[in-house]
Parts: structure tokens; C-alpha cells; sequence
């Protein structure tokens, strides 16, 4: 790998960037406070919905406290971050963020 | 679509909230705005203390200490014209910077690429390009000081290493996170896991150094999953191995894995513990930069540490300098929990002041109750009591006090908490995590550790204070590592603080915060009794008896002082004495 390589791999992954996007705090906090059942529900039902949708497990972004945090990017939509995301809500992100470009009452968090 | 988010920052307002949000509907209503504008609760709106706060999205103005009569100003200018209300704004800075967590949180930890599409491996390209002197002269420009707690220039340890010959170098990142409620090394290895890897390969040329071990705790095993396979995707696509990125610089990096102990994160039992031995420190000098590993010379740097190091090379080490204050530069990443509202990893620049962090990020005490102090530096840290929250977070500042910066950890005491209970929980750490290689750590901290029982069961005589004082001496000046030294320090601080707590343990036989069991006692007060049960039902041993009609009592003999009844009514008729 050369230099070139690492800004081709870059812009690549620039360009290829999805214009909606789902992040999943996927750390050990997460993890512990049930991100994985989020992580499974946004992809199950991204996935019955046909939808185009990156859905990523990432680190913690440090708002511990109110994880399974979950950051939505859906295009239209101010981006925010919710917290303490559980089924529940992870279906509610999907059909009222992501479907009707609705914000899920009572679970945004500021960092 | 106009977004109206809505936040109770006091936690104390439901019916102020409630009624706000109602008329901020039927005003929108009124106006046949809403069907264009959506009003919100939220959990968190990024503001404390302020009373009824809205954020109005999408121009993000907050708006504090609202009245249902801010609303129809607040519909007319900014719902309807976008505009912003100067008398009303709240400026809220973001008093956080982010450059060890610059990708937790955004990139997949599990790939490359993504790493690579936010700026990943150019430092390691232009390291190679600058080679070793140039890196080492950038590290000296940034200023930047080992993350661990000691706070040793990075450029200089890195300077010493380079200067020595040996056939062989090695260079080590200490994973060896072991303060209880620190866990900040953990989360930047799990989420920007090659941001850590490109830390140490620039610090391998910087050294001259051609093998590198990342020694982890077993505890963190995702930490370890997500590092191997970054290992093995470096090693895929030629980034580790020889003539890395067609140079002549070759590394290779392994994990080793610690076992828990917390002296192996001490460097030289690290360094045992690496080489297959039992994990004991052994006296400094020789030092590992000189003679390390085997007998090479080794460089030991901590994880936030090798975190800083891509971004230096990345951005240069003037622009990371331009970062915090004169002599501690750039950020830090500190664990903040205890009882604090928003507990987790806060990154903050250095110069800031404790009071900020608490209240401006950490959004304050939980439950509203007082603050009291602030723990920093682990079982090797002091407690910082509250006159001094406005003292700046700088290493030098923080030993000052009596603390040290340490690793990060951060644990909010409120006015619930008893210095004797916490100064008794982190020296039974230490006790715990002795090797017991050397007397003074051995036994003093034994020793130390009986009087602090005793003081908490009210059986103390009036020598102990003096007692608790010269072993802390004897076991700061004779210990052999660090551990040893930096054992009594939450003892010594809290007594330089707290003396009047302590003495009410002694003379009195009182626990002015009711933490210490055997010296509080609780009782019910019948005429305020509403004889709810709840008293009785959560007491865990059974000690609560009595019906709705006669009302509940306590049975002294069988009740063990836990609290829980006292926290559990709603009544104030739970007594403590």
C-alpha cells in the first residue's frame, strides 16, 4: 500500500458516502445496554422495507448513561443522536424518523 | 418542517413542562402552523439548571428559563420568520474537542477503509517520509505529555530510546486500564482501533523500534477482537511487515494479554508480565527506555497517548500545540462518573476547570442533590473538595491540590458520600492489588487500611489520625513503584480537607453523610408514617414489620444500616441518627 493508495481508498470512501445513515454505538457500554437487539431491529426492518439505508456499528461517541445510543442521518431530517434506544424505539425511529421524516418523541440527546 | 424540541432541565418542572408544551400546541394550532411544525419532549437538550429549554431545529437556537409567555415571541419570530431572539438566546458552546474520540463513534471500528476515508494512516505516510528526527522534533513542537498520569514528554521518552543502540527495540502500548471507573483506554481501542496501531507504528520509526506488543487487559475482550483484526488487516494489505508502504521500515505488532493485576500496569511489572514472569516492578533506574523488554530498549506508552500521536503527525505539531495551556497541551479524555447526570467519556481541552466539566458538560449533580467533591486519578489520585472547582485541569494544577491527573478517571461525590467510606474503598484496592514485594506497600497499606475500618465503626482512638498520617509518609517515600507511593493519597487528601469529617468518626462516633453502617441507626417516625410499606418491602433482610393499620418499625437487632428504606420514602418518616 503507498500513499496513493490511502487518498484513492479516501476519496472512494468520500463518494461512496450514503446521503441516509443509521449509526449504532456498538462499544462494550452499548453492547452491555442491549445495541445489539437495536442493531438487529433497524436492519430487520430496513431490510422488509427495501430500503436504501447504511446502517453501522460504531464506537461510543461518551454519553454512556443513555446508551444504546443511536444516531440518525435520513436525508430532510436534522441529524440527532437518541438515547437509551430500545426495541420499542428502535421500531419507532424506523417508522417516524426514517418513513414520515418525524422526530421520536422523548429519547434526543444532546452531547 | 419546523422541530420544536422541549426539555424540563431542572428535573423538577413536570407541571411547568406540561403545561408549556400544551400551549405551545394550541398556539401553533391557532396559527394553522401545526401541520408544519412538530413539537417535541426531549431527554437531553444540552443545557442544566436552566429551567423550561426549547431548540428550535433547523437553525439550532436554545432558548432557556422559557414562560408560557416567551411562546407566541418565540412562534412569531422563529417558527414562522427563522429568525433569532438575541434577549432570549443561550450561546451554549460546546466546551468539548474532540481529537483522541475524533472517530469513536463514526467510523465502523471494524474497517480499514472507513478509517481511511477519515484522514486514517496519513500520519504513519508522512512520518515515513519526514523520518525519525523530523517526528521526534514534531513531537517536541506539540508539546504533547504521556496520557498515563505521569505526564512525561512523549518526544523525550521517545528521544531517549532513539539515542540508544540495541539490535533490537521494542515499543509497547500499555491497555493495561485498571482504575476503578476509568475506562477511557478501553472505548478508544474499541472504537478507533487503528488510530492506536498507526500511534505506535510512527512511534516505532520515531525510535527505531521493530516489534511492538499491545498489552491488554482479558477483561476487555471486545478491545481485543477489534485490535487483532486490525493487526491482521495491516498485515493483509501490507501496512505491517517489511518495507511498509515501500520504505525500508519494517514492524510487526502482537497482543499480549494481561491477567487484571493492576500493578502489571506499572512498567516495569508490565514488562515482567510480557516476558513471562511474575508481574513484580523492579527498582527504576535502569529504565526501560535504556533497558527494557529482554534487556532492549523499550518504549511504554499509554493508549490516549498513541491516539494523540496519528493526529500529531496528521495535523502538525504546531496546530496541536496551539491546544490547551503552557505546560500541558492538547486535550484530555477523562471518564466521568460517580453521581453526575450525564456519567461517560468526556474530551476536553486542557485549562479547563473542574466546575465546567461537572456542570456545563456533565450537566451536573444527580437528583439535584449538593456536591461535595471530585475524585481524580484513581487509587492513586486525591479527592478534590468543592472551594477549588474553578482550579484549572492542568498536571501541574491537580498536584497542587493534592490529586494527580492519572489515567482520567473522574468520580463526582455528592454530599451523600463519606470521605472515610471512599478513602476505605480505594486504599482496600491497593491492599487487593499490593504484589507485596516490598514492606512499606505490603504492610502500611494494611496497616492503614485497619484504622480506616476502625474509624468507620466508631472504635478509633484519637492516635490514629496521627497513625494514618506517618505510615502515609513512610509508604509515599519507601514504596518501590508507584503503586506503593501513590497509595495513601486519597487518604492524605481527604484528611488534609475533611479533617472535621474524620474527627466526627472519632469523638463523636457519627458519619455526618450516613455511608458508614455501624454508626447510624434508623428508626420511624409513626406520626408521619402513611404506612405505605414500601419501607417494608424493599428491606432486605426482613428487619421492617407492621400492617397498614398499626404502621411499620425497625427491629434494631436485625436491621444492617443499608440505607435502603431511608432512600425508598417518600415521607421524610424514616429517621437516621
Amino acid at each position: 500500500m503507498t500513499k496513493q493508495d490511502l487518498e484513492r481508498i479516501k476519496s472512494e470512501g468520500i463518494a461512496r458516502k450514503p446521503k441516509s445513515w443509521i449509526r449504532v454505538g456498538y462499544s462494550t457500554c452499548g453492547v452491555a445496554a442491549g445495541a445489539k437487539d437495536v442493531y438487529d431491529v433497524l436492519v430487520a426492518e430496513a431490510k422488509t422495507r427495501g430500503l436504501d439505508l447504511s446502517i453501522k456499528k460504531c464506537g461510543c461517541v461518551g454519553l454512556c448513561s443513555a446508551e444504546p445510543m443511536v444516531e440518525v442521518n435520513i436525508d430532510g431530517v436534522p441529524r440527532v443522536f437518541y438515547g437509551k434506544v430500545n426495541k420499542e424505539v428502535a421500531h419507532k425511529i424506523m417508522d417516524e424518523h426514517v418513513m414520515q421524516k418525524r422526530l421520536v418523541d422523548g429519547h434526543i440527546y444532546e452531547l | 418542517m419546523k422541530r420544536v424540541l422541549i426539555q424540563d432541565t431542572k428535573g423538577s418542572l413536570k407541571k411547568e413542562t406540561r403545561d408549556f408544551l400544551v400551549s405551545f400546541n394550541s398556539q401553533l394550532q391557532e396559527r394553522g402552523l401545526a401541520d408544519t411544525t412538530q413539537v417535541l419532549m426531549v431527554s437531553d437538550i444540552g443545557v442544566y439548571n436552566k429551567g423550561i429549554a426549547v431548540r428550535i431545529l433547523p437553525e439550532g437556537f436554545v432558548y432557556p428559563n422559557l414562560e408560557i409567555r416567551h411562546i407566541a415571541e418565540i412562534i412569531e419570530k422563529t417558527v414562522v420568520k427563522g429568525e433569532k431572539i438575541p434577549e432570549l438566546i443561550f450561546d451554549r458552546k460546546n466546551k468539548q474537542q474532540r481529537i483522541v474520540l475524533r472517530n469513536c463513534g463514526k467510523i465502523d471500528p471494524e474497517s480499514m477503509d472507513d478509517y481511511i476515508a477519515y484522514d486514517g494512516y496519513l500520519g504513519l505516510a508522512r512520518a515515513l517520509e519526514l523520518g525519525s528526527a523530523k517526528v521526534i522534533e514534531e513531537m517536541k513542537k506539540s508539546g504533547l505529555r504521556g496520557r498515563g498520569g505521569a505526564g512525561f514528554p512523549t518526544w523525550l521518552k521517545w528521544n531517549i530510546t532513539n539515542g540508544v543502540k540495541g539490535d533490537e527495540k521494542y515499543f509497547i502500548c500499555n491497555g493495561d486500564e485498571g482504575d476503578p471507573g476509568a475506562y477511557m483506554d478501553r472505548s478508544v481501542l474499541e472504537g478507533d482501533p487503528h488510530s492506536v496501531i498507526e500511534g505506535m507504528m510512527i512511534g516505532a520509526i520515531a525510535t527505531g523500534a521493530t516489534r511492538g506488543f499491545f498489552y491488554i487487559r482479558a477483561e476487555y475482550p471486545l478491545a481485543v477482537e477489534r485490535i487483532q483484526k486490525g493487526i491482521d488487516e495491516c498485515y493483509a494489505r501490507g501496512l505491517l511487515g517489511k518495507n511498509i508502504m515501500g520504505s525500508n521500515f519494517n514492524f510487526d505488532i502482537e497482543i499480549r494479554l494481561g491477567a487484571g493485576a493492576f500493578v502489571c500496569g506499572e512498567e516495569t511489572a508490565l514488562i515482567a508480565s510480557i516476558e513471562g514472569l511474575r508481574g513484580y516492578p523492579r527498582p527504576r533506574p535502569p529504565f526501560p527506555s535504556v533497558k527494557g523488554l529482554w534487556g532492549y530498549p523499550t518504549v511504554i506508552n499509554n493508549v490516549e497517548t498513541l491516539a494523540n500521536v496519528s493526529y500529531i503527525l496528521l495535523k502538525g505539531g504546531d496546530n496541536f500545540g496551539k491546544i490547551g495551556t503552557e505546560g500541558s497541551r492538547g486535550t484530555k479524555v477523562f471518564a466521568l462518573t460517580g453521581k453526575v447526570r450525564n456519567s461517560g467519556l468526556v474530551e476536553v481541552p486542557m485549562g479547563i476547570t473542574l466546575r465546567e466539566i461537572v456542570f456545563d458538560i456533565g450537566g451536573g449533580v444527580l437528583n439535584n442533590r449538593g456536591i461535595k467533591a471530585i475524585q481524580t486519578g484513581g487509587p492513586s489520585g486525591g479527592v478534590i473538595p468543592e472551594q477549588f472547582f474553578d482550579t484549572p485541569v492542568e498536571y501541574e494544577s491537580l498536584q497542587k491540590l493534592g490529586s494527580i491527573m492519572g489515567s482520567g478517571g473522574m468520580i463526582v461525590l455528592d454530599e451523600n458520600d463519606c470521605v472515610v467510606d471512599i478513602s476505605k474503598f480505594y486504599l482496600g484496592f491497593c491492599v487487593d492489588e499490593s504484589c507485596g514485594k516490598c514492606a512499606p506497600c505490603r504492610i502500611g497499606g494494611t496497616q492503614m487500611l485497619g484504622i480506616l475500618k476502625k474509624l468507620s465503626e466508631g472504635k478509633s482512638e484519637e492516635e490514629d489520625l496521627k497513625r494514618l498520617s506517618q505510615i502515609a509518609d513512610a509508604m509515599q517515600k519507601a514504596s518501590l513503584c508507584g503503586l506503593g507511593q501513590t497509595a495513601s493519597n486519597p487518604v492524605v487528601s481527604t484528611l488534609k480537607y475533611f479533617m472535621p469529617e474524620y474527627r466526627a468518626h472519632l469523638l463523636d462516633h457519627k458519619c455526618p453523610s450516613g455511608k458508614c453502617a455501624s454508626l447510624v441507626k434508623y428508626t420511624i417516625n409513626k406520626d408521619r408514617c402513611t404506612a405505605c410499606s414500601m419501607c417494608m418491602r424493599v428491606c432486605p433482610v426482613e428487619a421492617i414489620t407492621g400492617t397498614r393499620a398499626e404502621k411499620y418499625t425497625i427491629n434494631p437487632e436485625k436491621c444492617i444500616s443499608c440505607g435502603q428504606c431511608f432512600d425508598v420514602c417518600k415521607f421524610t418518616s424514616v429517621l437516621r441518627q
